[in-house]
Order: C-alpha cells, then structure tokens, then sequence
C-alpha cells in the first residue's frame, strides 16, 4: 500500500553532515519549545519544511490556550552557518512511527543529518532555587563514551514504570539508532511547579551543552533576562503568598510535601504566572 | 510494515483463532488459553513499530537499549483433528485514548493476519470477542455467534450453546462488532475466505469497569473444541473462572440493595426472541443503566 509523504519542503535546506535538534510543544518547563526558539533566532534559522497535521492529529477543531486558538506544529528549521537542522513539533495523536519517521528523512535526506540530541523536561521535587540538573540517555555505547567527554555519560538502569509509557523522544532515539543515526536525549530537571509554565534556567542545560559541543557562540543574555524575570516572579509569588512560600521553603529544606501541597503548589504558581501574563 | 515468521511450518488447511482485546477481554482470554492448552508453538510477529506506541523503554548503564512493543503473536499448533493458527494480540493499534482500532491502520493489520492465514493454506478463520447483554453474571454466558457469509448460518445454528443476531429480541439480525475482531471478519469476506466471530456475553453492568471476564471466554472455548472436535480446556483457564467470579461478586456485594435488586431481575430475563417476556421492562432496563451510571461516576469522584 503507498502511502503519500507528509511533509512539505519549501526550499533545499543546503546542509551537509547536520546535526538534527529535537525539542517537543508543550512538554515540561517548555524546553522543546524555548531551545528551538531560541536556537532558531541565535542562528538565523529558516523554516524550509513541515509535517503536514492531517495523518496525525485527529483536526475536529482546535483547542484554545491562555484565549488563543491552537494549531498543530511540525516545522523544520536549517541552520546553515552551524550546519543545523532544528525540529519542532507537538506531539502527535496517532501515526507516531511514521511521524518520527518523517522527522528523521527529511533529516537525513535533505540535510544528510549524522546526529541528533532530543531536549526534554523531567519533572523534579527540587525548588527552583537549586541548581537544574541534565543527565543524557545515550543512542548507543559509543555515544555514550562521546558523551563522557561533555560529563553527561551516565550509568543508571531505567525501565518504564507499570501504567506509564516511554516518551516520543525516546521513540525518536530508537528509530534513529535503527537507521544508523547517532543520539542522545538530554533530559533536564523542571521543578514540578513550573512543569505547565515555563522553565528558562532548564532550557540553559541543554543549550549550554550544544553551545560547546558545536561551537555556536551562543549569546545568552536574552535567556539570562528571562530566567531572572521567571525568578522575579516566583520571589514575588512568595512573597505575597506565605503558603507559596512555605512549601518552597520546605523543598528547599529537604522536606517532601504532601500530594495536596504539590498539587497546591502547582496551581497556585501556574495561576499566578498566567495573571501576570508571562 | 511486515510480519517475522520464525518458522515455515507445512500445515493441513489450518485454522485461523484471532484475538485482539476488548471489552473483559473475553476474546484474547479464550485464544489465548486454547493456545497454552493446545502448547501451540510460536511462529512469528507483526512488526509492531507501524501500529503501536511503544510500552517500555529499557535504559542500561545510560544507554538505550531497546524498546518493548505491545505484542502481536502468531501461533500454530498441528493436532490429529484440525491445524490451527493463532493470532493474538495485546492491544488493539488505537489513536491515543481509544479502545478500538478503526480506519486505517486496522485495515492493514487485518490484511497482514490474513497475509499469514492465506500463506498456510487457512480455511476458515474465528475471531472472538464480547457481547454486552442484560443478563446476570450467575448465569452461563451464551456465546453470539456472526458468520461473513450466509452459507454458514447453517452450520452456526449446530453450534451448542450458541445464537444469531437474528435471535436477539428486536435485533432483526442487525448489529455491529467493533475493532479488529470485527473488521477481521469483513476483509476476510473481501478475500473470499470463512470468517466467524464468536462472542461471549458480559453482563451490561460490567461492561464499564475494565475487568476481565473469563466466565464468557470459558463458554467461548467449549465452542470452539465442540467446532474444531478437540478438548482443550486449560486448568488455568478454570482457575481465572473461580478467581474473576469472586471478583465479580465483591464488585456486586458494593452496588447498592437498591441497585442489587434491579440486578437480580436479570436472573430470569431473556431477551432472545422466542422466550416469553421477563420481569424486567425497558423501563427497569433505563432505570438499571442510569442508577449504575450514577453509582459508578460517584466511585470515580
């Protein structure tokens, strides 16, 4: 059965040996997002290609976030200075391996794409105050002995816990090791409560990691306002909340908070961003 | 997209036993312990990565080193009686928060079942799965048998404990199977090939609380040793019976006295054609479904 490919190139993307970058909407702290935003901006990227929704999301309307009708996203963007191909994209309903597979041909295809880093959020019970932490699931042994270099190699055991399922990204990593494509997905740690908002000191991990791997000359000064302005605004929600505050001064000092707190604490802090409009 | 056959066995016409899970998963119970009954020996896989999102990811010493998919087995077992093929399933290939596979994908899985039937010379093929009744769970669950040509009707009515949709009361020999245990029954009268989908009833107050049922998957399975002359019955089988009939009845022993005794009304319900009327009207019927609806979004809060 043939089935027609679904994605749209508008122009040759004029890579060679890329690396692809993979950040996911909406996933926590919004480091897919953030990164590929930013990415993008830093290195004069170009949209030169898209999925197209319709095998992938079921399209019987949109959905509406902060007053805003949504639509599905799944763009590519060439980086040709640093010899980049970034992806972003949501994550689709159905048709999940022939989605990844798309990613990864016209990476491959186009921009001979010889690697590729996913960037994910991984919720933590740690406040906002530590420091963020990033660990790298490697696509195999030898990128994982590369990985060392960089401090990210690690030695831990994983196996998905009963009733839950693995992430899109390691899907991803999978089929690109099926095809010959070195990976690693970088997974940094997002404080719970700021999962459903927005994470800009996890977003620096990640791209602190690419900045020296490919030499990219990142200015991060844009990113640097951000994270003082998120933290701004989570000093500010403390201080005009002392419940707020007293369960981050409990994480801070250790203290695990009860399923109520951590539900408390995530909805108060995601209606206080969205009142303020970040 | 394709099947892993392991094995090329030569096998006499043999029979296809299909499963995918669905409602008390009655279908997949039933195939599966006439497979483990029978000792059937495995004989490949569809590639799942086309159909399913991967269930578990294995991480060692910071590598990834695989990911494990919902399994899609094929089986086959030569007995002195009857060849037989299986097929089962662990999940059906659904978009995110569906049951049932539907459109596209399920069409080519069902191609690729019948792919591997019609390459070992399959005659006839079974696919099993529920039928929601207004009956009681002490009762012994018929089995509703569809057939995908009218030559066999026949034949079905010699099937024990068995009916027609043509027998249900008001049916007029309509209704509809949903998922791959139906669509399978569909493409299989598309390619010329005998298809019967045999179904267990469940209980209509069941339905909604996702646990198995192998009291209708044990009636499923004397069906199918009667049709195929052999006698697997699994002792595991009968043992998940005994188990899930206790379950059912600490599930019963929560409904309401109320509840209850609307329930056991369908003690002495029959909803086939040629019975007298029951107790029960369709009032009661309403009244049932609505109080169990009320009563199980109460557990849900």
């Amino acid at each position: 059965m043939l089935e027609r490919q679904p994605y749209k190139l508008y122009m040759e993307p004029g890579l060679s040996d890329s690396c692809l970058i993979v950040g996911w909407a909406k996933d926590g702290g919004r480091i897919g997002s953030k990164l590929v935003e930013y990415l993008a901006r830093e290195l004069r990227g170009h949209c030169f290609a898209e999925i197209e929704p319709v095998d992938f999301f079921p399209l019987g309307g949109v959905t509406v976030e902060d007053d805003v009708a949504e639509f599905p996203e799944a763009r590519f963007y060439c980086c040709r200075d640093s010899n980049l191909v970034l992806f972003h994209g949501d994550l689709p309903a159905c048709e999940w391996h022939r989605y990844l597979d798309s990613i990864l041909e016209v990476a491959q295809q186009y921009c001979n794409a010889r690697e590729i880093y996913t960037v994910g959020g991984m919720f933590s019970l740690s406040p906002h105050t530590a420091p963020r932490q990033m660990f790298a699931i490697a696509g195999s042994p030898d990128m994982k002995q590369y990985l060392s270099r960089y401090g990210l190699a690690g030695d831990f055991d994983h196996d998905t816990p009963p009733g839950q399922r693995p992430t899109l990204s390691s899907f991803l990593l999978w089929e690109a090791n099926r095809r010959g494509v070195a990976g690693a997905g970088l997974w940094t740690s997002v404080p719970f409560y700021l999962a459903a908002v927005e994470d800009p000191a996890a977003c620096r991990k990640p791209l602190e990691f690419l900045n020296t791997r490919f030499k990219l000359g990142i200015d991060f000064s844009e990113l640097d306002a951000e994270i003082a302005r998120v933290n701004d605004l989570l000093a500010r929600a403390r201080s005009t909340d002392p419940q707020v505050d007293g369960y981050v001064q409990k994480l801070e000092s250790n203290l695990a908070l009860a399923e109520q707190e951590l539900e408390a604490l995530a909805a108060k802090i995601e209606d206080y961003f969205k009142r303020e409009r970040l | 997209m394709g099947v892993r056959l392991r094995k090329e066995p030569v096998l006499n016409s043999p029979v296809l036993i299909a499963s995918w899970p669905g409602i008390g998963n009655i279908g997949v119970i039933a195939a599966d312990a006439l497979r483990k009954a029978l000792e059937a020996e495995q004989l490949g896989e569809i590639e799942p990565w086309d159909f399913f999102y991967p269930k578990k990811i294995l991480v060692r010493n910071g590598v990834l080193e695989g990911l494990e998919f919902p399994s899609n087995t094929f089986y086959f077992r030569k007995t002195e009686k009857v060849d037989l093929l299986f097929f089962i399933a662990e999940e059906q290939p659904t978009p995110v928060g569906g049951m049932y596979a539907e459109g596209k994908r399920a069409y080519q899985m069902a191609n690729l079942v019948l792919d591997v039937a019609l390459k070992f010379g399959c005659r006839r093929a079974y696919t099993s799965g529920a039928a929601v009744a207004p009956v009681h769970h002490t009762m012994k669950p018929r089995v509703w048998a569809v057939p995908n040509q009218s030559k066999l009707i026949d034949e079905v009515k010699g099937y024990p404990n068995t009916i027609l949709m043509s027998d249900l009361e008001g049916r007029l020999g309509r209704g509809n199977i949903t998922g791959l245990n139906g669509l399978l029954l569909g493409v299989a009268r598309k390619r010329g090939l005998e298809a019967v989908c045999l179904m267990g009833e469940i209980p209509m107050y069941l339905q909604g609380l996702s646990v198995p049922y192998p009291k209708a998957s044990h009636s499923v399975v004397e069906v199918l040793n009667a049709i195929l002359g052999i006698d697997a019955t699994s002792e595991d089988l009968v043992a998940a019976v005994e188990r899930g009939e206790k379950r059912v009845e600490e599930l019963y022993a929560k409904f309401s006295p109320e509840i209850r005794e609307q329930l056991d009304k369908l003690r002495y319900v029959s909803y086939t054609r040629s019975t007298e009327p029951g107790p029960i009207t369709e009032e009661d019927k309403r009244k049932i479904l609505e109080e169990l609806d009320k009563f199980f979004k109460g557990k849900e809060d």
